[in-house]
């Protein structure tokens, strides 16, 4: 009997908590109600009883507060600050580049995880001391192995980071290069006339054309590639900073601002960067995928790296000539699905950053 | 108007020249092996030297730009030294181009066609799950790089309708996953931007005064947002002249189509010089002639376009 | 005063947006009578609520906005009622057309404007396709376009901004409406033209017997224009009365803030008058007049109950505690006296003319 006791304390303390809580509910409820009535009543005028029922002394000046009129008129709107709360509400964007950040860092730490394979040497079984290829996944070699023995886990990461270099260097080349250009282009009158005729000619030509010219004529290596890619890629980025330069010249708000007395410092980092900011991660963001899908098109091509440099252009390429053979598709899989989540990865959150940075989205 | 697409033409045939100048010299750069094949290892000095001059290579690069020019007007391109020793490069593109051609024209129907529509129903029924799916699937295809998008094509789609790798010209099944393949990408493109454009049309003032004066929503939605969507897709048209190009170098590998894409893979592993050059050229012709058109179109459609010059941002 | 048929009549209309999740008040409680063959103006800040009035007349409130409760009343029907597109295809055009503001962008770019009229006339007056090319040939020589049938073949970025104003109220009249709401049609041009084409509209309402509703800030435009005039503040109509009842004997202090900032009263050498403050946001609830914040002359009272109508004449009402007979007796501001004094001055300047 003195165990139950304890048993319907609980029960009773459960119940009592539970009937507070529909209480609060029930009270929250009726106080919103209310507050609706309220409102409606708002609109509704009072009756000729209920106004002659009123207070003489109410009729009395309230007299007048100048700063409370201009209160009313405040706004705490900062760009970025609604930029990122944007972005982070997107929860696809959110759960992407947290992934992505994730896998990474894993690509460039993993080798120095215990128990991983070096990417280039053979591994040969122990006891026949063959080559131990084309294994399917294991517990020893996560990915399996490749037509010659090497560690398939080890190759997709050392792929991934040369990959990733690339892209990243072609990106960040494309990015200084294309807004240091693009800048002249705009700014200086004369520049602008030569470059534009020069763009209209060259944006003609496929960049995909002269990346396969360029690459057959340097010899294929990382920094040959990394060139390559640098030549094509800056001409966008340029051109689109060109024009947001020609237009923030003329514009209307800047002149405003400069009667206003603005320092020309701050008139580009409030009224020119926030714009230009926002398309310009966007530009970079798909340039890297764009660099990786690049070198995967050379590499199809026959342009590629050297296929004993691990990149995920010539993992795939390899993963391709055995695609037909059902047990040995695993060496397409691995790499092919890295591929396309950085890819994808990388498209979704610059889209995700530039609607975000959108001033039309911001309300 | 006229003197837009005077002006238009001019513009096109001088980027065609300037263009075909530039990659010629560019290719003089190349390394040698490309005139000799395999046995350039074992050539001596002189005998490379005198089969360069057979070849004409041995002039001043002016003399063989001048040569060049003059030969492609009669209609030679040159001959091939690895691919097809000796061979005239015509020949060899001849039997080439029909294919590549029929593809790429049928793929550059089939993206419009189901572009265009789908773009269409993205933005009527916006923010349900069919745009949802839609934007999902845009996004897919515009990420992935070609090559790893036309393997998932080919891998999965080969296996799900028991379709042949293998094409076959008589065999109209053979022709869908190419197909398919190389007009994906402008697909994406096509439905992404008509949705863009209508939803911002939608928004305008002018379809709020002729839902004021009376139009109907239907007729709304296809005489004045459509139509008005509809014309500036003309932009996109030398873009997928590009993908289709570019996609069917992917393709035609993947499948076995014995066309110009393949061509150039090949060419490009064996190293022979002057039939790269020649494709390269041929593809950037066809890229300029894509941007001519495209221009074309978005003037015969847009009647601003004459009054205000390109460039011109005011 | 003759009693007038009341054309449409609003009676007391709530409507709500709702904005990021919160939910925003815009038309608290709004009655309005609209006379037939009248000129009625619609003055107020923007945010006051005047257009968005108005497009409830023609179904073209926003998505995210509904009307919560209240009726408007025309030719038998209640259009706050309507939903579908079927039942407003009777009324759009047909009944009641609208002029928007700007003329750059109320006009389909790729159509010509001779297809931009025809449409109206072919969809509201069931003309054929030639019928229809010659009707609005006509229309466009009616707003003062010259060489119509030159002018029916081109294309919007062909005109100047004046006579695409003029090609926008020829397709609204082409559709033959009882009632023309004419939504600033005069803010986007020049002042020059301004006058024109607010000649325009007075001829042709007097040639089609349309009953106007103006939508404008400017009292310039109203004093033109108007036979009655209805000042709109935070979503409530505070004041109506005829142009002379509004403009001699105002009796809300928000007119009398509006009619003080006119330039024309300003005296050289002095600051110009300008209303402390801005519109309140209409998220919450407003407790009382919505002007009293804002307002030096506020009771007590303006804090807590919003004043009913008070009757200055059987034409011209106010919603302010001051025409209470408990409220201190209050003088408009010196400033508008001196309305008084132009008028006479520019009265004296046409006899002289």
């Amino acid at each position: 009997m003195a165990a139950k006791k304890p048993l319907f304390n609980r029960q009773m303390r459960r119940i009592s908590e539970l009937d507070a809580n529909i209480q609060a509910g029930l009270a929250r409820e009726e106080a919103e109600r209310a507050k609706q009535a309220e409102a409606e009543i708002e609109t509704v005028d009072y009756t000729p009883e209920q106004i002659a029922a009123l207070d003489p002394a109410l009729f009395e000046p309230a007299g007048f507060n100048e700063e409370d009129a201009e209160r009313t008129g405040y706004s705490n709107y900062s760009y970025w600050a609604s930029t990122f709360k944007n972005f982070w509400r997107n929860k696809v964007a959110r759960v992407l580049i947290i992934a992505l950040i994730a896998v990474l860092l894993f690509a460039f730490l993993q080798p120095f995880f215990p128990g991983q394979h070096d990417p280039v040497t053979i591994n040969n079984d122990p006891e026949t001391g063959i080559q131990l290829m084309n294994l399917a996944p294991s517990s020893e070699y996560w990915f399996g192995t490749n037509a010659i023995g090497q560690d398939l886990w080890a190759r997709v990461w050392a792929g991934t980071r040369v990959s990733v270099f690339i892209g990243l260097v072609v990106a960040l080349s494309d990015l200084v290069v294309g807004v240091i250009i693009g800048m002249i282009w705009g700014y200086v009158r004369k520049v602008d006339k030569v470059m534009t005729e020069i763009y209209n000619v060259i944006s003609n030509v496929p960049q995909t054309l002269i990346l396969i010219l360029v690459s057959y004529i340097l010899r294929p290596s990382i920094t040959t590639i990394i060139i390559s890619m640098c030549m094509v890629g800056w001409m966008a980025m340029a051109r689109f900073i060109r024009n947001q330069v020609v237009i923030f010249r003329d514009r209307d708000f800047n002149l405003a601002s400069r009667c206003l007395g603005t320092s020309t410092f701050r008139i580009i980092t409030k009224n020119l960067l926030p714009q230009m900011v926002s398309v310009i991660m966007l530009q970079t963001a798909l340039a890297i995928p764009g660099a990786i899908g690049d070198e995967v098109f050379l590499t199809y091509i026959g342009l590629g790296l050297p296929t004993s440099q691990a990149s995920l252009g010539n993992l795939v390429e390899a993963g391709r000539v055995l695609m037909m053979q059902k047990e040995l598709r695993y060496q397409l899989i691995f790499p092919a699905a890295v591929v396309a989540f950085i890819t994808i990865a990388f498209y979704i959150i610059g889209n995700a950053f530039s609607d975000a940075a959108d001033p039309k989205n911001h309300v | 108007m006229l003197e837009y697409i005077a002006k238009r033409t001019l513009g096109a045939v001088v980027s065609l020249f300037i263009v075909i100048t530039l990659i010629f010299l560019l290719l003089r750069m190349m390394p040698m092996e490309g005139y000799f094949g395999a046995e350039y290892d074992k050539l001596s000095e002189e005998t490379r030297a005198s089969m360069l001059a057979e070849k004409g290579l041995d002039k001043p690069v002016l003399t063989q730009l001048v040569e060049f020019y003059k030969n492609l007007l009669k209609g030679d391109l040159g001959k091939s030294w690895i691919y097809r020793p000796n061979y005239p490069i015509a020949k060899i593109l001849e039997k080439k181009i029909p294919y590549s051609l029929k593809i790429g024209l049928i793929s550059m129907a089939v993206s419009l066609l189901v572009g265009i529509p789908l773009g269409a129903m993205m933005a009527r029924f916006k923010g349900k799950l069919g745009d949802k799916i839609g934007t999902a699937f845009i996004a897919i295809v515009e990420a992935l790089p070609t090559a790893v998008l036309m393997l998932f094509v080919q891998l999965y789609f080969s296996s799900w309708f028991n379709l042949s790798l293998l094409f076959d010209k008589d065999n109209p099944s053979t022709w869908i996953l190419p197909i398919l393949s190389i007009s994906l990408l402008s697909i994406c493109t096509y439905a992404m931007w008509m949705r863009r454009y209508m939803i911002d049309n939608i928004n305008m003032d002018y379809v709020k005064l002729a839902r004021a004066k009376g139009v109907r929503g239907g007729r709304i939605m296809f005489l004045h947002v459509f139509k008005n969507a509809f014309v500036p897709m003309a932009q996109f048209l030398p873009g997928s002249v590009l993908s289709t190009i570019i996609g069917s170098i992917y393709v035609e590998h993947l499948y076995s189509i014995p066309g110009t894409g393949g061509l150039l893979i090949d060419v490009i592993q064996r190293q022979d010089n002057t039939m790269v050059q020649t494709l390269v050229l041929l593809y950037a012709a066809i890229g300029i002639i894509g941007m001519f058109l495209g221009d074309l179109l978005m003037a015969l459609l847009d009647p601003r376009i004459s009054f205000v010059k390109k460039g011109d941002d005011r | 005063m003759e009693n007038r048929e009341i054309i449409l009549s609003v009676k007391n209309l709530n409507v709500r947006f709702s904005l990021r999740g919160k939910s925003l008040h815009a038309i608290r409680g709004v009655s309005l009578d609209v006379f037939k063959g009248e000129s009625l103006a619609i003055v107020g800040e923007s945010g006051s609520g005047k257009s968005v009035l108005t497009k409830n007349f023609i179904g073209l409130l926003d998505k995210n906005g509904r009307i919560d409760s209240g009726e408007i009343l025309y030719a038998g029907m209640d259009l706050a009622k309507f939903t579908t597109e079927k039942e407003w295809a009777k009324i759009r055009g047909k009944k009641i057309a609208m002029v928007m503001q700007d003329p750059m962008t109320s006009l389909n770019p790729l159509k010509t404007i001779g297809w931009q009229i025809s449409e109206a006339l072919i969809l509201n007056r069931g003309m054929k396709r030639a019928e229809a090319k010659a009707a609005a040939i006509d229309i466009l020589r009616d707003v003062g376009i010259n060489e119509p049938q030159r002018r029916y073949r081109q294309y919007p970025h062909e005109f100047s901004g004046g006579m695409r104003q003029r090609v926008v109220i020829a397709i609204a009249v082409a559709c033959g409406p009882e009632i023309l709401i004419c939504d600033e049609p005069t803010t986007a041009l020049d002042v020059t033209i301004q006058s024109q084409i607010l000649g325009l509209i007075k001829t042709l309402c007097r040639k089609y017997e349309m009953t106007t509703i103006y939508i404008t800030h400017d009292l310039g435009v109203v004093a033109n224009v108007a036979d009655r005039i209805a000042v709109m503040y935070a979503g409530d109509i505070v004041e109506i009365g005829t142009a002379d009842e509004v403009f001699f004997n105002p009796q809300h202090p928000y007119t009398w803030a509006l009619l003080s900032s006119l330039p024309q009263l300003g005296e050289k050498g002095k600051e110009l008058y300008s209303i402390k403050g801005t519109p309140p946001k209409l998220f919450g609830v407003i407790k009382g007049d919505a002007f009293a914040p804002r307002n030096p002359q506020a009771l007590k009272i303006d804090y807590l109950v919003r004043p009913p109508y008070f009757e200055v004449s059987p034409t011209h009402k106010a919603r302010t505690w001051l025409l209470d007979p408990r409220a201190p007796k209050i003088e408009p501001p010196e400033i508008i006296k001196r309305l008084h004094d132009l008028e006479q001055e520019g009265k004296a300047g046409e006899a002289d003319e």
